[in-house]
This record gives structure tokens, sequence and C-alpha cells, in this order.
């Protein structure tokens, strides 16, 4: 016999006249639901009141305006229920989705006529059993960490792979002394194809560059100076622990293409600045390496520097926000205040190992 | 990792059902359970006031849009090789909430003589 259980919904979108939803977990996993591109979390709420479900019952409004002869009508009641379950929309957890695809990070073609070294390789299907998320938040981050399908696989690239395609296509901007905003895929793929598969080339373009075409209907791509300049800063940074930031600073500049301007606001979210210690150092810290739960981040942010002010900590916390929540909000909730030297800083609310 | 799909009849969107929503606990006369049998009578006011008389009990309700819509999911049955899936039988955007408390319903008052 079939079972009837109450969702209470919170999204206009689920009245639409076809409803796709799926709900997704793992056995050790709170269950989520997700339509196209959102997700939600689950939760079952129990109330003392009686839930009575009435197909076709209808209320005043709806009934027409007879005062003469009262009407009889037979409604059944189908079910009833003593609790449902709530929505509540969450950020979706996609940080298992790298972690997957790093199992097996592809650095290029096989050499020669060897086969690719087995290892898991993941389709989008695939994808969708394993990550708790809707399907254009999985494919939003596929973009985010720069994974391309290969053979129906979606793959992340090694990234010292990602590096050495990048610097074949500045080396070619330099050496055609192309403007960074000009640069012709045609001519890209001549020259680099024979070097490595054409795909990959026009895959780091894509990852670096924003695709256009010019009067002549030729596909063209405007490099993003930022984002060269971060992923160069990503390179130097995790070959040692800390910096000294000027020397740093200097290396940099020198390492991006010519023209380039390397700058530190570029570094948001990637590197820390330690500007308290003689000489001030920078040291690699992305924001994927961190715990995705709030208070597991707040944590491991504390446990790696005692006080933060609001610039420095904030492009570490800012995914976490909710719907309408700011930072300062964030802030208010998981770390205390205090003044320092003149400046406000936060520290944890509990005590923390160091 | 489990995947459960919920989606709407194919063809047609899902129907709207009311709920009518009780403070308490619904018995039947015997304890012979609720299925089949009839729990009362519905009425509306000429001003639209839900009146609901179950037994000898007259309780008043009144409507309220729902902020949130629920929706009524219904599951079908699993078999081995399918996996579990709901189909959505109905929205509700409304419900009829009976919280005051029930009065009797006394037919006969012996008058004074």
């Amino acid at each position: 016999s079939a079972k009837y259980c109450p969702i209470l919904t919170n999204h206009k979108s689920m009245e639409s006249l076809f409803i796709h939803l799926i709900i997704r977990g793992d056995k050790d996993e709170h269950a989520v639901l997700c339509n196209e591109d959102e997700t939600y979390d689950l939760k079952i709420a129990d109330t003392s009141n009686l839930l009575l479900f009435v197909p076709g019952c209808k209320t005043p409004d709806q009934l027409p305006d007879i005062s003469a002869s009262p009407q009889l009508v037979h409604a059944q009641i189908w079910g009833f229920s003593n609790c449902y379950w709530e929505l509540r929309r969450q950020r979706p957890r996609l940080k298992k989705l790298k972690k997957l695809l790093m199992e097996n990070p592809y650095d290029g073609p096989a050499v020669g006529m060897q086969e690719e070294a087995p290892g898991p390789k993941y389709t989008m299907d695939d994808l969708l059993e394993r990550i708790q998320a809707s399907r254009e938040e999985i494919e939003a981050h596929l973009q985010n960490v720069h994974a391309c399908e290969i053979d129906g696989f979606w793959r992340i690239l090694d990234f010292d792979y990602e590096m050495k395609l990048l610097g074949h296509v500045t080396q070619l901007v330099d050496s055609e002394s192309w403007s960074f905003s000009k640069v012709p895929l045609s001519v890209c793929l001549e020259e680099l194809g024979s070097l490595e598969p054409k795909s990959m080339i026009e895959h780091c373009l894509n990852c670096y560059g924003r695709r256009y075409s010019n009067e002549d209907g030729q596909v063209i791509y405007a490099l993003d100076e930022d984002k060269v300049c971060r992923a160069t800063a990503q390179l130097l940074l995790q070959n040692a622990v800390k910096f000294n930031l000027s020397e740093f600073q200097e290396v940099w500049q020198q390492s991006v293409p010519e023209g380039m301007s390397a700058r530190l606001d570029q570094l948001r979210g990637l590197a820390l600045l330690d500007r308290s210690s003689k000489p001030e150092t920078i040291s690699l810290l992305r924001i994927e390496d961190l715990p995705e739960d709030t208070l597991e981040r707040f944590n491991s942010l504390f446990s790696l520097r005692e006080k933060w002010t609001q610039d420095d900590i904030e492009p570490y916390i800012q995914d976490l926000c909710g719907e309408k929540q700011t930072t300062g909000a964030l802030l208010t909730k998981h770390a205390r205040s205090s003044v320092q030297n003149g400046v406000k800083v936060y520290n944890s609310r509990r005590p923390i190992a160091t | 990792m489990v995947q459960i799909v919920i989606s709407s009849k194919a063809g047609e969107g899902p129907a709207e059902w009311l709920l009518v929503e009780l403070q308490g606990e619904m018995v039947s006369r015997q304890n012979t359970g609720l299925a089949g049998n009839l729990m009362g009578d519905l009425h509306y006011t000429k001003e639209g006031v839900p009146v609901l008389v179950v037994g000898h009990h007259i309780l008043y309700g009144k409507q309220v849009k729902l902020e949130k819509p629920f929706d009524e999911e219904e599951n079908m049955e699993t078999n081995q090789e399918n996996p579990t899936s709901y189909t959505v039988s109905a929205l509700i955007k409304k419900k009829l909430i009976f919280k005051t408390r029930p009065k009797p319903i006394i037919t006969n008052v012996p008058k004074k003589v």
C-alpha cells in the first residue's frame, strides 16, 4: 500500500508543473534534497498536532455562492501524519568532488604506445551518485577547479601540468608580441599542437582567459591577468613553508609574463601574509585545503593564528555565509572580538590547541 | 550513496489538496482504527468560518494560507531492482486549523420548570 510523507517546502519553484527532485546521501551523511541547481538540508520535524490530508476538499472561496439548498459533499481523508520533513537551503558539500578527482589527476597524454596508468575515473553520473549537490552546482564547481572532460570522464589536471600548458601559451604570446587581450585560438592550436593535445591547449585558454569572437568571426581569448598571476604565485609558494615577503614579491613579479602586474590582492584565499613578523612573511594557505564544516573551519583558522583582523579572515570564511548572511554576522557568532594596537581583531570563543 | 528520485506524474502537475490540522489526537469510538470510518462533518458559515462536528463535539477553526507550501509525496512499492522513488501526489497551499477547545453539543437542555 502507498505511504505518504509530507515535505514542507520554502521555494516557489516547487509549484512548477513538472517537479524533479532527488534525495542524495551516503549511509553516514545527512540526506539532502536537490533540484536542478540548489541543495537543501532535510530534517524531520514533529508536531503534536494531527495533520489530515483531504484531496479535493474545497474551501469557502472555492464553493459557489448558493444560499438556496444546503449541499452535502463527501470528502475522503487520504491520510494523516504527526511529522513532516523540513527543507532548509544550504551550500552544497563540494569538497568531496575535488577529493575524488585528485585520486587520479591527469598529467598529459600517455607517452608512446603506453596506455594511461590505471586509476579511478568518474563520469558525470558517477559524480551525481557520490556528491551531495545539484547537477548545476557540480558543473559550476568543475569549472572552478579547472576540470575537463576527457573520454567521457571528468579529470582534474595535475597542477604542474596545468602550469606547463599555461607556460606554452604565455611564451607564445610573448614571442608573437600579441596583446594579452587578443590571443587567437587557431594560431595557438597550430603552433602548440605539436607539443600538447589541442584539446588541452584550448582547455588552458578557457581556464585562464575569456573567450570571444572578433569582427572577422575568429575565436580570440583575453587572458585574465589576475588568474595568471595567482597561479604563478601558487607555483612559487607551494615549494616552501614560508617566504620572506619582499623577496617573494620580487621573484613573483619576475615570473609572471612581462606586461602583467603581480599584486597582493590577487592572492586572497590563496596566501596568508604575516605583517607582525620581522621580516614580513607570506605562506600558502588555500581555502580548499581547509575544513568544509563551519565550526571546524573556524577551529582550523584559529589554530593557525590566534588573532585575525576581519580583512585577513574574510576570504577564508566568505563561502560559509548562509543566504543573506554577512561575514560580520558569522564572526559575531563564532568568534570573540577585541582591540589590539587600535585594530579590531577576532579570536576563538573556545580554547584552541595551537 | 542512495539517490531517491521525486517526480510529478508524467503529463500533469500535482493536484492541490487541503490540509486539516487538529490539536490533539483522533481516536475511533471502540478503538477499531480510523480507516473506513466517518470522521465528522465540515461546515462553512456564511462568513467562511470552518466548523467541524466530530462525535458530539463542535470545533471552530480558521482558514490559513501556508507561507511554505507542503509537498505531499507518495511512496511507491520498492522492489529489489528499482531504487525507491516517490511521486508528488499533491501540493498543499492552505490549511484549516482547529485550535480552539472542542465544545460538547448539548441537544436537549431541560427547561426549568
